[in-house]
């Protein structure tokens, strides 16, 4: 869909003939003349302005009554006025309007010094009241939610917030209530505003009306200084800014990136940041002496773990974590290629991928960007859910879905959120992506039998044809939206290459606006395979001659005994990966275990032999790259606290140790280094990814990424999805809140989750189970425990569980299929 | 007398019927209409008849329909049949005694206007009418007057009957429309205008219940023939409604230009023996109102509004000379007050301090400056406002506090006197602590 | 300081004026909730959410059950516009005439059905006047005190009415605006119907009919009066 065009215009504002571009809202078009139109309600991320705060009120010559400047789109030649008498009358009328009934509790507000009614009634209005009764006062604050304190008093009623919740994140739980002077904010029948993205009507909020619970009386606008970074939880990578007092970091506010988050975060980002000042935070270099962790000098931890390599040499196996920057990623398998000689070194869960379907799949002529999303003819949302997987793109979705009429069409196992929107939706068995790519790509004029292939898939073949209609006639521009975990497993090829075989009857090869956009596993997955993190590829994707094993086959190889020691950056097994039982015996049977971590989870605890403590992404200072090829810049908010020192320092000492001396003194030097090493981050500077980060793909040294055969393929007959004959096919998800900064902040804490089994009532009466009954999921070598949750949507035949969560997590479960009994 | 077109033989027993409706040439106008206009005929009809919408705004009908772009969507025709405006119930004794009129007058206007879907949005009140309506809406289904390919024409059209919950903003065009959308009843921004993007974001014209009863007879008479009747500039016939303090209340067919007076004294009493006309609104109690010396005014769209009013809904309102304008002013600000949406600033905190304002009056807590105070918030209103509610209230408070002020003096002198202790009594008890009050 | 005021501040949005004029809520309402004089409600201003509650989503059709009857209704409502949204007053008044008001459950009944979070339909319920969202005993009685109404004495009606059902739970007597019915004034809507002029001296029979179910006052009913217009009896 093309972009709407910028033509430039020219008015007059206040006597001053400005250019601006056409069709923008008097209110923006005025700051081209520096005027500033004040505002309460208007805000253009929340969609069409509705000109209820009639704060903007301007003259426009040729129209008698006075304009809302946030609802006229400028016109070439207009002339506008808004510093006359009749404008200056209504904007102190307005402002003695809003104060009426507003509490004037300045002094004791959080909003204070930074609060737009403020600013607003000091430059805009008459500075005097004439409302002598008494004013209206109520019970405050208010919880709204466990992250969200109301004060009704202060509300103005701009809209603000309820837009939020009904036109930006359709939860359509924060409503008004009432009518007229009653009006008030609230939710059904005194349920809790939660949601995902709830957190940002904070800071929409042009009063103290809502305020943040964990913020609330924590600082004052002067205390606090602002410090621009990334948000490193989740592949997002939202930009935000830290609020800082003290080097603690007491707040997470959006920093608006139209490309990336669309001035939005989810709770998470903005709630998350707790877990950098828990006491469970490690922050000094532990070893483990006579079978207990204990607090060394960073010289003998680094000379522990570099006797303890040397002694492995390749019988070493490595696993970097999402969270790992591209400069961490690197180093790390410059220690483990060049340091030990060793080629197993993975960062993705799923198995190894050949690399020219790594080239393939992110062929720059392939690759989709996060502003497609809202401007595409169609979005495919194939095996992921973007609310869970990369939370602030659930947002971008439902957005083009709404005000571009995007067709969107869903495919997934489990029931997706995006779904009300969707033009068409396909269920498929959970694990069945393969079978699903090529009945899709079957559907769509491909080779094949579609019946066969759907039944494949436990797909209906009337919902795979109804897709592949939405999807070919919607228009040129395509973008498909996909998770990592539809290229994992054994497997993970050919699904790849039907998904390939998709996108080529689908996406138009080199044409803007359409292509292919993963959604990784971990925060910095396309970042680190970049960087050469992969048991086939060294840095830039670059062949290696012989290829290590991935993460399974270390897993694998470590319980076997046939690995002595395990380095873990930023990653813990027991928690984020799949085949729990083998990596408990890997963790165990491995003489050394070296990890990168922040945070002590259980894996960690009972096996690590040497831990570094880890910098939290607040101060962090390294590159990571986006999933549609932004590298973004890390920079350090606050101190590191304790010992902890960076981890590029760290994996360089223990690189010199090693005797291969990298030769990087700092953090930058890191940088340079990788951007040097990497053919197609050639050219890239710190100063130029600056604070808004840089796209290879869309830049000169694209052309250096491998080239590739991106299909068609012919395909292999895929494997028939199980029957779940008397027992169950079981999907595994891991949701927005399964992370431990979740489980470690203290705001988030009621975000803990349980293990639900989310399960069809037709299965649950054959079962015999009820909602919230307790049941076991299984089979006889592993359960886990989980409560019942009905819900109509979900596949009959299929159960689903969650996985990344600390107790009874479904990493414990094989996959497949699965018996559900009552407890 | 003035000619009756609406109300002929209204009371006739079963005119509400199709089968009584249709022996008095019913349904024929739509006849002529689908079988030998085209749809710019029916609008030039409509243009020529000068017919003004008859809801409250008395735009143009024909020009309002002539609005309404020639583009290949779906277009709605939406009867406004909210009708709340205080003092007004003529559209309520047209639908309940003459549905298939507001039917017929449906389809004529749904065709000029290409519009092939038509809701009815009456007010949730009026249950007894749309029980009417809907069964007269079912035996124009089965006589093949609404549905698909009406009398053979090709034109088609939907009807449904919508029952509103109770809010006067729902009459408000915009309100309306987003009340008639599965929404609370806030006015919208405008522009864009219901004939651009109104219901479902889709052209849409909105015609109050007398403005579509009326369009079957100028089809009758020709347009030309219909303009006739009335002034220049107000062309036709005109149910009024009137009540208050008059001998017999009720709905009235006058000829627009009658002068006032008649309205009031000879068709409907006049005040009560011995009783005097104080003041009256003469469009519903949104209109300024007029004072004994206006009552000779001819009752017409132009000159009502260089009286300073409007003829509004046709709604006149006779107050008498026993009753205390400040109790008239309370009852409207608390009205308007109740209703206001509370969408935009100025009408939402206007009405509630307009209303406190009163209340101090009558409780002799305020002094004759409060006078001002009141008249000046009036004044930001005016025309600040998202839609038309906060004016509604303003202006005729507005016109009660300039031509009465003496009377709200006097009446603020005796509250004083009747309360000498005002001020004076003990300070309230502090409000309970409630910082850290969170979660509990 | 202004206020001669008696009675502490309570936290409604009239604030000191509405405590003042406590005399003036009808004693009926202050029964259940305390009401405003002109019939809106006290709306929950000073209510925090319950943190123990989930977050308030679209109701699952496999734990909420609709009743059969109630489901086929709004149903048949959203069948009849081209966006189902449009169904959402009728849905919650078949809801409110199903469970006597619209209670959280019958809101979320017809949430379930009409796949809406039951947020937007009480946000919608709660614009409108004839949508409860109070408990409220089943007749129910509008009487119109708005200024036509008012000059023919509504006040002292509305007054006597409430009087006279005065402890009665089956009574919902309220204030309501303008019902467009003035030229019957003094009038009330009862149980849907309109009448007037009502007397003072109609009450206490007015009050035994509603009691009894039979036809209130069915001489003074609106659908029998003819047109006042000597041009409509030719």
């Amino acid at each position: 869909m093309p972009r709407p065009e910028q033509e430039t215009i020219s008015f007059t504002i206040d006597g001053n003939e400005v250019h601006a571009p056409k069709g923008a809202m008097l209110v923006d078009a005025a700051k081209f003349g520096d005027v500033e139109i004040p505002v309460f309600c208007y805000e253009p991320k929340l969609g069409q302005p509705v000109g209820a705060c009639r704060m903007c009120l301007v003259e426009i010559e040729g129209i008698p009554k006075l304009q809302t400047a946030c609802s006229t789109p400028v016109r070439d030649g207009m002339v506008v006025n808004t510093i006359t008498d009749r404008v200056k009358e209504a904007q102190n009328a307005i402002v003695e309007f809003l104060l009426i009934n507003h509490p004037l509790d300045c002094p004791v507000c959080d909003k204070g010094g930074e609060c737009p009614l403020q600013d607003i009634s000091f430059g805009w209005g008459g500075g005097r009241s004439r409302f002598i009764e008494p004013k209206r006062h109520f019970v405050k604050p208010l919880a709204l939610s466990p992250l969200i304190a109301i004060d009704r008093e202060r509300c103005i009623l701009c809209y603000r917030c309820v837009r939020f919740s009904q036109e930006i994140a359709e939860d359509y739980q924060l409503v008004l209530q009432e009518r007229g002077a009653h009006t008030f904010v609230a939710t059904f029948d005194g349920h809790p505003y939660v949601a995902p993205f709830s957190g940002n009507i904070i800071e929409l909020c042009p009063v103290g009306a809502l305020t943040s619970q964990p913020y609330r009386f924590r600082a004052r606008p002067w205390d606090i200084e602002g410090s621009g970074s990334v948000c490193a939880l989740c592949p997002a990578q939202c930009n935000v800014e830290f609020t800082v007092r003290d080097e603690r970091v007491l707040r997470v506010l959006a920093r608006d990136h139209d490309d990336v988050d669309d001035g939005w975060l989810c709770d998470k980002g903005r709630f998350a940041y707790q877990s950098v000042h828990v006491d469970q935070r490690v922050t000094n270099p532990l070893l483990r002496v006579d079978g207990e962790l204990v607090p060394v000098g960073w010289d003998r931890a680094l000379d522990a773990a570099a006797a303890a390599l040397t002694a492995a040499g390749d019988a070493t196996g490595a696993i970097a974590g999402g969270e790992t920057t591209n400069e961490e990623g690197f180093l790390l398998a410059h220690v483990i290629r060049a340091g030990l000689g060793s080629a197993n070194i993975d960062s993705r869960a799923g198995g190894t991928l050949p690399l020219e379907l790594h080239a393939a799949l992110h062929a720059t002529a392939l690759q989709a960007t996060v502003p497609d999303l809202e401007f595409a003819h169609a979005v495919l949302v194939l095996d992921c859910e973007p609310v869970d997987d990369a939370p602030v793109l659930d947002l971008r979705i439902r957005k083009g879905v709404r005000r571009n009429d995007v067709k969107l069409a869903v495919a997934t196992s489990r029931p997706s959120s995006l779904d009300p929107n969707a033009a068409a939706v396909a269920r498929f068995a959970p694990g069945m992506a393969e079978a699903f790519c090529a009945a899709l790509s079957c559907a769509l004029g491909g080779s094949g039998v579609l019946e066969e292939l759907a039944v494949a898939a436990g797909a209906g073949v009337d919902e795979v044809r109804a897709l592949a209609d939405v999807l070919s006639t919607a228009g040129d521009d395509v973008v498909i939206v996909y998770g990592e975990r539809l290229t994992d497993g054994p497997r993970g090829e050919h699904a790849a290459r039907g998904l390939l075989n998709v996108a080529g009857r689908l996406v138009a090869v080199d044409h803007d606006g359409s292509g292919l956009l993963e959604l990784p596993a971990g925060t910095n997955g396309r970042g680190l395979r970049e960087v050469g993190v992969l048991p086939n590829a060294g840095p830039g994707l670059t062949p290696v001659n012989d290829p290590g094993l991935d993460t399974a086959g270390i897993a694998a190889a470590a319980a076997a005994g046939r690995l002595q020691a395990l380095y873990l950056l930023h990653a813990d097994p027991l928690r984020d990966l799949p085949g729990r039982a083998t990596w408990a015996a890997a963790l165990a049977a491995g003489d050394t275990v070296i990890a990168h971590s922040a945070l002590l989870t259980e894996g960690l605890w009972e096996h690590a032999t040497v831990v570094f403590p880890a910098e939290s992404y607040a101060e962090k200072e390294g590159t990571i790259t986006h999933p549609d090829g932004r590298v973004q810049r890390l920079r350090p908010a606050i101190a590191r606290p304790g010992q902890v020192r960076g981890e590029w320092q760290v994996l360089a000492d223990l690189s010199r140790r090693l005797g291969h001396d990298p030769g990087i003194l700092s953090g930058p030097m890191a940088s340079k280094v990788l951007f040097d090493a990497i053919p197609f981050y050639a050219g890239l500077t710190l100063d130029a990814i600056g604070g808004r980060g840089v796209r290879w793909p869309a830049g000169p040294a694209a052309t250096a990424w491998p080239k590739a055969d991106t299909g068609p393929f012919g395909l292999e007959t895929p494997p028939h999805a199980p029957t779940p004959n008397g027992v169950l096919r079981l999907g595994t998800f891991r949701s927005i809140w399964a992370s431990p900064e979740v489980e470690l902040s203290p705001a988030l804490k009621f975000m803990h989750q349980h293990q639900r089994a989310e399960l069809h009532p037709a299965d649950a009466g054959r079962l015999g189970v009820a909602h919230g009954d307790r049941v076991t999921v299984g089979s006889d070598e592993s359960r886990v425990r989980a409560t019942v949750s009905l819900r109509a949507a979900v596949p009959e035949g299929s159960v689903f569980l969650e996985t990344g969560i600390s107790v009874e997590s479904a990493n414990a479960l094989d996959g497949g299929l699965v018996e559900v009994a009552p407890e | 007398m003035s000619p009756t077109i609406l109300f002929k033989d209204i009371d006739e027993n079963g005119l509400n019927t199709i089968d009584v409706y249709r022996r008095r040439g019913g349904y024929e106008a739509m006849r002529k209409v689908l079988t030998q206009m085209t749809p710019e005929q029916v609008v030039d009809e409509l243009m020529a008849s000068g017919l003004r919408g008859r809801g409250g705004a008395g735009f143009p009908s024909g020009k309002k329909i002539s609005f309404i772009p020639k583009v290949n969507v779906d277009k709605y025709l939406v009867c406004n049949a909210d009708e709340s405006e205080p003092g007004t119930f003529k559209d309520r004794e047209l639908m309940q005694k003459s549905p298939h009129m507001l039917i017929e007058g449906i389809v004529i206007g749904a065709y000029a206007a290409g519009a092939t879907k038509s809701f009815i949005y009456i007010r949730g009140e009026y249950v007894e009418q749309a029980d009417i309506l809907d069964a007269a809406i079912v035996e124009a289904q089965d006589a093949g007057f609404l549905g698909e390919d009406i009398l053979g024409s090709g034109f088609g059209l939907s009807l449904v009957l919508h029952r509103g919950a109770g809010a006067y903003i729902c009459g408000e065009e915009t309100g309306l429309l987003d009340s008639l959308e599965g929404k609370r009843g806030n006015p919208r921004l405008k522009p864009p205008f219901p004939a651009n993007q109104g219901l479902y974001q889709g052209p849409t014209v909105i015609n109050n219940v007398e403005t579509l009863a009326t369009m079957p007879h100028i089809i009758q008479m020709g347009g030309a023939e219909y303009a006739k009747i009335g002034t220049e500039t107000s062309a036709g016939t005109k149910l009024v409604s009137v009540s208050g303090n008059v001998q017999r209340p009720g709905n009235y067919e006058i000829e627009l230009g009658v002068p006032s007076r008649e309205i009031i004294y000879d068709l409907a009493g006049g005040p009560p023996e011995g009783r005097e006309v104080k003041f009256w609104f003469p469009g519903g109690s949104s209109s300024p109102v007029l004072e004994a010396k206006d009552l000779d005014l001819p009752y017409d769209f132009n000159t009502l509004a260089e009286a300073g009013s409007m003829l509004g809904s046709g709604a006149i309102i006779v107050v008498d000379d026993s009753v205390p304008v400040v109790d008239v002013a309370m009852k409207l600000a608390k009205f308007y007050r109740h209703e206001s949406c509370g969408k935009c600033t100025p009408c939402r905190e206007g009405t509630n301090w307009t209303v406190t304002m009163l209340e101090r009056i009558d409780d002799g807590l305020a002094t004759p400056m409060d006078l001002d105070i009141m008249a000046s918030v009036q004044e930001q209103i005016i025309g600040n406002c998202l839609c038309v509610l906060g004016d509604a209230m303003a202006m005729p408070i507005g016109s009660m506090v300039a031509k009465f002020r003496q009377e709200f003096e006097d009446h603020i002198e005796a509250a004083r006197a009747r309360n000498p202790f005002g001020g004076d009594a003990a300070p309230d008890p502090p409000p309970p602590l409630l910082q850290g009050a969170v979660g509990a | 300081m202004i206020g001669r005021r008696k009675k502490a501040l309570t936290a409604t949005p009239d604030g000191v004026v509405a405590a003042e004029r406590a005399p003036e809520i009808p004693a009926i309402a202050q029964r259940t909730v305390p009401r405003f004089g002109h019939g809106s409600r006290v709306p929950g201003w000073d209510d925090a959410v319950d943190l123990t509650k989930d977050p308030s989503e679209v109701p699952d059709p496999a734990t909420t059950a609709v009743p059969a009857a109630l489901r086929a209704e709004i149903e048949a409502h959203m069948a009849k516009y081209p966006d189902f949204h449009s169904a959402a007053i009728p849905a919650l008044a078949a809801a409110q005439r199903h469970h006597g008001w619209c209670s959280p459950e019958a809101i979320e009944q017809a949430a379930c059905v009409m796949r809406l979070t039951p947020g937007y339909l009480i946000s919608v319920a709660s614009f409108y006047d004839m949508l409860e969202t109070q408990p409220v005993g089943r007749n129910r009685v509008y009487v119109c005190t708005n200024i036509s109404c008012s000059l023919c004495g509504a006040d002292a009606l509305l007054e006597r009415l409430q009087e006279e059902t005065a402890g009665d739970p089956d009574f919902n007597v309220r204030a309501f605006e303008c019902l467009g019915a003035c030229d019957i004034a003094p009038m009330a809507s009862v149980n849907d119907v309109y009448i007037g002029p009502i007397t003072l001296d109609d009450v206490a029979p007015l009050v035994g009919q509603i009691r009894e179910g039979l036809p209130p006052l069915p001489n003074k009913q609106l659908r029998r009066r003819k047109s006042t217009d000597p041009g409509a009896r030719s």
